[in-house]
């Protein structure tokens, strides 16, 4: 519903050549997660709801969680938001209108697509050297990726 | 940063130890009828977590995580134990690498 989609995503990426950024919002992935989403925040509301009834029926401890799940559902709605804001920043930020083409973004750990991503308008940024240290810092977090295999977190 | 860090370090060890505490002590209690623990340490946790997710979503989006170490993180206050094991994962899988990329540190890193 209201959280599921971003106000105007089209805007957004008009100014994007080659094809609207937009697109990756209705990949299956996005589109299991907008749908979590709005299962989330409404049961979240339907939390507070539940402890407000509660509160009212003389159970003076859910007045504190009448007024907590609204907020974590408005948390979950600001998430949402800026999380799909980092992913236009981002699909932006490498090469526009080629994000299909650069499948094996995701397997990359965030630091390095945070290091892509601010380098990406060759533009903004021709020096050399700067290049080669971030170059030099996305290897270096490719490899401590690999530290927390034998810690059972992988992602 | 720094600053992002510490608050995000102090909110996961406090929120972690109320936690414990609720869980393993407040939880006991009330289920032997002594509810009183539970239920002030249950609400008192509630508040110590918006804190935390307060100041882990900042720390968060400073390192500029991906969805996935991000809902870890955040989620990581509501399961016990949980906010020390992600406190140290992200410490040495994040904050490590991102304060050694930074130009200059406040401190010499250490070694």
């Amino acid at each position: 519903m209201e959280n599921a989609a971003p106000a105007t995503p089209a805007e957004d990426a008009a100014p994007a050549p080659g094809g609207p950024v937009w697109r990756f919002l209705i990949q299956p992935r996005w589109v299991g997660w907008h749908v979590l989403m709005v299962v989330l925040f409404w049961g979240m509301l339907w939390l507070g709801d539940w402890q407000f009834h509660r509160a009212i029926s003389g159970n003076g401890l859910s007045w504190a969680y009448t007024f907590e799940w609204p907020l974590f559902a408005g948390f979950a709605v600001v998430f949402w938001a800026k999380t799909i804001k980092d992913e236009f920043r981002i699909k932006r930020g490498l090469a526009p209108g080629t994000a299909e083409s650069a499948p094996g973004l995701d397997d990359l750990p965030v630091t390095v697509r945070a290091v892509q991503a601010g380098t990406g308008p060759p533009e903004e940024d021709e020096d050399p050297e700067l290049s080669a240290y971030n170059a030099y810092l996305a290897r270096l977090n490719a490899e401590v990726k690999h530290h927390g295999r034998w810690h059972g977190w992988r992602s | 940063m720094r600053a992002a860090v510490l608050r995000y370090r102090v909110m996961a060890y406090i929120t972690g130890v109320v936690l414990i505490v609720l869980c393993f002590v407040g939880i006991p209690l009330q289920v032997a009828g002594y509810p009183a623990v539970a239920n002030d340490v249950g609400v008192l946790h509630g508040i110590l977590y918006i804190i935390y997710l307060a100041c882990a979503w900042i720390l968060s989006r400073k390192l500029a995580l991906a969805t996935k170490p991000t809902v870890i993180m955040l989620l990581a206050g509501t399961i016990p134990i949980m906010t020390f094991i992600v406190e140290r994962w992200v410490t040495r899988r994040f904050i490590k690498p991102a304060l050694a990329a930074q130009p200059q540190p406040a401190q010499p890193v250490r070694p």
